[in-house]
């Protein structure tokens, strides 16, 4: 988004307002061996999900903090959105999964020998979440043990 | 989404996180994040644009160059903005006061040809939410024009664990998903603008969807104002 100075009053004040965890310091680990050798991994918080799979859904006890896991070597054809939020304008995934779910790119690094492999799987969380207590002291962790568990050296987030 | 980043890297993981919103990530403070002035739906900057998407990448790859941390690295902000600002903000202006030539369902089967070419040429479709085919579609119509009209309304396809108003919103994105894509198939010159436009402007799904919108708001109850919000824009 450009910055918020920018944008219109209704837009900079639902943005400026919405809650953000904020702590203090922040975790570091750099890559252990050379990007070329690494395994990278997607987590998205777009609200994807294969198509058999459940779409988020607005009912779940958690607030809707569970998470979905999307194999690599997925169709495109085979991923669906069931985001909540309206906020957004969804032509651009419509065209193209890769505009918030890099997956044919981050298979193009692979090939071109930028990154070592690609991680088995991809993750999928739902996203403008307004309290991720949950994701960040439950399913975070378990997603960050099965990428651990999967060999992953290297995470990109994207959001939509 | 810059909170997993933070929960990640400390579990050892190596973390880029690319942000939308700059601010968001000044407070929440994640290992390394780009940030990218585009609007939200467009992460990596134009959709079916391989060579921009690789830039983006590229740039957040970068990041990792640090020897510490927090890295919150600006993409060019000549590069944006790209995208609608928000598709709210075209409005369903004079819909629904306006005649249609066809009902909501007719429009589901004018519009199939178009739809199945789109499918044809991308090979995808993000059709899919609600499970139901789309040659079905008419049956969701019908399920919409009485909820429209009244809270009891439901269909056998709802899984027991959606409730009604969230399994409506499943249907709406399917309707619109279809729309959008049929009309983008049918003139694929037009910009987001104008496919917005036509779609809340000129459409009777269009129309039926405002519908709901405006019965739900009417109820007063709140997480049915909630998912009202969800349907419409």
């Amino acid at each position: 988004m450009p910055r918020l100075s920018v944008l219109s009053e209704v837009q900079r004040q639902m943005l400026q307002f919405f809650p953000c965890r904020e702590d203090e310091g922040t975790p570091w680990a750099p890559l252990s061996k050379p990007l070329a050798d690494s395994t990278m991994a997607i987590v998205t918080t777009a609200g994807l999900h294969l198509r058999d799979d459940k779409p988020f859904n607005r009912d779940h006890p958690s607030g809707e903090s569970t998470y979905r896991v999307i194999p690599s070597d997925s169709d495109p054809a085979d991923i669906v959105q069931s985001h909540f939020s309206i906020g957004f304008d969804r032509t651009a995934i419509y065209r193209d999964i890769n505009i918030t779910f890099p997956m044919d790119r981050v298979r193009e690094l692979a090939e071109r020998g930028v990154i070592g492999a690609v991680a088995p799987n991809h993750y999928s969380f739902m996203g403008a979440l307004r309290d991720c207590t949950v994701v960040a002291e439950q399913t975070g962790p378990e997603v960050a043990q099965r990428l651990k568990a999967e060999g992953v050296d290297l995470v990109l987030l994207t959001p939509t | 989404m810059s909170v997993l980043a933070r929960v990640f890297e400390e579990t050892g993981l190596t973390t880029i996180a690319i942000a939308l919103v700059r601010e968001h990530a000044e407070r929440v403070r994640p290992p390394r994040a780009l940030w990218v002035p585009f609007y939200f739906g467009y992460t990596m900057g134009k959709p079916d644009d391989p060579d921009f998407q690789h830039q983006v990448l590229a740039a957040a790859l970068a990041t990792l160059d640090a020897d510490a941390g927090p890295v919150l690295a600006d993409y060019p902000e000549d590069a944006g903005p790209i995208g609608l600002p928000q598709a709210s903000e075209v409005t369903a202006s004079s819909n629904g006061d306006t005649v249609k030539p066809l009902g909501a369902a007719d429009e589901i089967t004018a519009l199939r040809g178009y739809y199945e070419r789109w499918q044809e040429q991308r090979g995808r479709t993000a059709v899919g939410v609600t499970g139901i085919p789309q040659r079905r579609f008419r049956g969701i119509i019908r399920f919409l024009e009485a909820y429209a009209e009244r809270d009891d309304a439901d269909m056998d396809e709802r899984p027991a664990d959606v409730s009604v108003p969230q399994f409506a919103r499943y249907c709406a994105d399917d309707l619109k998903a279809f729309c959008y894509e049929a009309r983008m198939a049918q003139r694929p010159g037009d910009t987001e603008a104008d496919i917005h436009t036509w779609f809340w402007g000129e459409t009777a799904v269009g129309a039926l969807i405002d519908s709901i919108t405006q019965r739900l708001n009417a109820t007063g109850d709140a997480k049915l104002q909630a998912t009202a919000y969800g349907l419409s824009r």
